[in-house]
């Protein structure tokens, strides 16, 4: 059983005087415990933009989150605080219920409009950006609520979906989603699959973080490998064990 | 502790906090003893375990074969090791034993004469605790995953029973016959629980990936669904609304009733406001679950914090309800682990698995001081640790 646990709770309830902890340990991916914010903005450097030819904004995940900000709680509420001031917009990736994907708004809006730039539904999409997305935070919308409260007819919605900007959840109701993204999710899908492989292969299915970052990146991964790994750690893809010689992805064994 | 200790006596503070203090000191050291075993009766896994809430003494086991044990888990005897000890058990031979797996047994919230046991050959059996003979028999035509008996009822004496098919019966002890139906999930019922905190409340969890809240006296349908989305309530998504991606197969409400706790195979463990049914979307990471029936978890009751214990895989895993940070994962089973119950009086957790064992967690805080001026007796030892070696340095 861990001992760990008393570390968590204060003094008075621990059953030994705790000892001061030592210096975080100098491991690159591994020292962060900051706000929900500045997790975003250091995920969205390691996108790779040229990749796409900036045609999409840097997407990050809510798994990498999670793996900068240890509290899930705590990073939960901070992402919808941001969602609520209108600073990052969340997305439903389609392979998964769970993934979802956060964008600076600002970033969004840009691409978008370039992306949509002289084509023939370039009206609808810009009065979709400048009405719906400020006023509505959320991942989906309904069809009362696009035809009532913002005014759309049905011609225009079909227009929104062939932009990209929607996409069909239900008989009623779209995501809300970003041009171009399924070329994003091909190359993630197979990355995580490639370094999650990489894990596998491994004598004792683990490797030290170090080790994999060191390797050279297979040629299914071209998201980068520090981008994936944020990933598989924050999505309990992977055991993170610390050890004397830094940090441990072990595979979980069920 | 002496700070509370102190602040008690003089009246600064009130004793419950001390109490609380304690009790959640104790929590956080459980581990497995050495000096505390349960007698071991089941032949194959056990499924349920459910300890009388008046006194917190006796402790019911249900297995796979059909067995109902019963253990008295208190330590009268004046040595450390201590075996708890099966009372009286309903065994294979007993002429009104169930046929099949033993998925849930009650004890009845009142006193301990009666118990009731629901089983996989499409029963519900209430028994007569002195006499081990059955008092009455609910059949169903389905199989009956789980029920559930109100701790607070005064009013009412209605068993709520979740079965294959998707409609929820709530049977009545005193007329001996079905009184309700509850329809409105569209598969089995994999879970049922009362409120602890008004006699009227059900939650009911599904795998359709529902979770119902109903007022029994409610002639029409539930009061409402559960929405992971905290979406915007409008009446054509009413029907969209999921508790989890997957199956819903374990119910617990905490302690006070406010809130309620639901695990799905989707490997999460959600925590629900139960008054209005809004998601606390307190992020636990990843419960795993691989239980095709109901996992049956349970709740820490009196500590500053309060704790639950979730089966996951073969071990326990403890989180902070609230806050949503694991603890510790308790390993000492050696398949995976079915039912869980805390015992609130001594902060003790016993848990029931595959492997045919029911385990007793302890709280560990201080090693006993050896008294110097004491021989030491052997009788402290326990058996399996004495050596039978001669401590004599001649050959033989």
């Amino acid at each position: 059983m861990s001992r760990k646990r008393h570390r968590l709770v204060p003094d008075s309830f621990g059953l030994k005087r705790r000892r001061e902890q030592g210096q975080a340990e100098a491991d690159p991916l591994r020292g962060e415990s900051g706000s929900a914010r500045a997790a975003v903005a250091e995920l969205v450097q390691l996108f790779p933009r040229g990749l796409f030819e900036d045609a999409l904004p840097p997407i990050a995940l809510r798994s990498q989150v999670y793996s900068l900000v240890p509290d899930r709680t705590a990073a939960d509420r901070q992402l919808k605080e941001l969602q609520e001031q209108g600073e990052i917009r969340i997305i439903q990736l389609g392979f998964d219920l769970d993934a979802h994907g956060i964008i600076f708004t600002e970033d969004y809006r840009t691409r978008v409009l370039k992306a949509c730039d002289g084509r023939p539904y370039a009206g609808a999409v810009q009065k979709f950006l400048a009405s719906v997305l400020p006023a509505c935070g959320d991942l989906s919308f309904q069809q009362d609520q696009m035809t009532q409260t913002f005014g759309f007819r049905d011609p225009e919605i079909t227009q929104l979906v062939n932009a990209g900007v929607l996409t069909v959840r239900d008989a009623g109701s779209w995501w809300l989603a970003v041009p171009g993204a399924g070329r994003f999710i091909k190359y993630f899908v197979k990355g995580r699959q490639a370094v999650l492989g990489m894990v596998r292969k491994a004598k004792y299915k683990e490797l030290l973080l170090s080790e994999l970052l060191g390797r050279r990146a297979p040629a299914a991964v071209r998201l980068g490998l520090t981008y994936h790994v944020h990933d598989l750690i924050g999505a309990q893809l992977v055991d993170c064990v610390s050890t004397t010689s830094g940090t441990l992805l072990r595979l979980p064994e069920t | 502790m002496l700070g509370f200790l102190s602040a008690r006596q003089t009246g600064l503070e009130d004793p419950l906090r001390l109490r609380r203090a304690e009790s959640t000191r104790r929590v956080l050291g459980l581990e497995l003893n050495k000096d505390r075993d349960i007698e071991r009766i089941h032949g194959s896994g056990v499924n349920t375990l459910d300890i009388e809430p008046v006194e917190a003494r006796y402790m019911l086991s249900g297995g796979s074969d059909g067995v109902i044990v019963l253990y008295d888990l208190e330590n009268s005897s004046r040595q450390p090791y201590y075996t708890c000890k099966a009372v009286c058990s309903v065994g294979r031979n007993h002429p009104d034993v169930h046929k099949y797996s033993v998925e849930t047994v009650q004890w009845y919230p009142h006193d301990t004469g009666m118990f009731t046991s629901s089983s996989f050959d499409k029963t519900l059996k209430v028994w007569d605790t002195n006499t081990l003979q059955t008092a009455d028999i609910f059949n169903f035509e389905e199989t009956v995953y789980s029920h559930h008996m109100s701790p607070v009822a005064t009013k009412h004496c209605l068993v709520a029973v979740g079965t294959r098919g998707p409609k929820v019966q709530l049977c009545d002890l005193k007329s001996g016959s079905c009184s309700h139906i509850l329809q409105g999930h569209r598969q089995e019922i994999l879970a049922v629980s009362w409120s602890p905190r008004c006699e009227y409340i059900l939650a009911t969890a599904s795998a359709d990936s529902r979770v119902k809240l109903w007022d029994v006296r409610r002639a029409s349908g539930c009061l409402f669904t559960l929405d992971q989305h905290n979406g915007k309530k409008s009446q054509a998504v009413e029907s969209a609304n999921t508790a989890h991606n997957g199956k819903v197969n374990g119910l617990c409400f905490t302690s006070d009733g406010l809130h309620l706790l639901t695990v799905g195979t989707d490997n999460r463990m959600r925590l629900w406001n139960s008054s209005n049914g809004e998601n606390t979307l307190v992020n636990y990471g990843k419960v795993c679950n691989d239980s095709r029936k109901a996992l049956k978890f349970t709740v820490s009751n009196g500590c500053s914090s309060e704790f639950v214990f979730v089966p996951y895989g073969s071990t326990i895993a403890v989180y902070t309800i609230y806050s949503g940070e694991q603890i510790t994962m308790l390993k000492g089973h050696y398949k995976s682990v079915d039912c869980c119950v805390f015992q609130s009086h001594f902060q003790e957790l016993y848990s029931g698995s595959r492997d045919c064992n029911i385990l007793a967690w302890v709280p560990s805080l201080y090693e006993p001081v050896p008294d110097n001026d004491e021989p030491t007796t052997k009788s402290q030892l326990n058996p399996a640790f004495e050596d039978a070696w001669s401590s004599s340095d001649e050959e033989g």
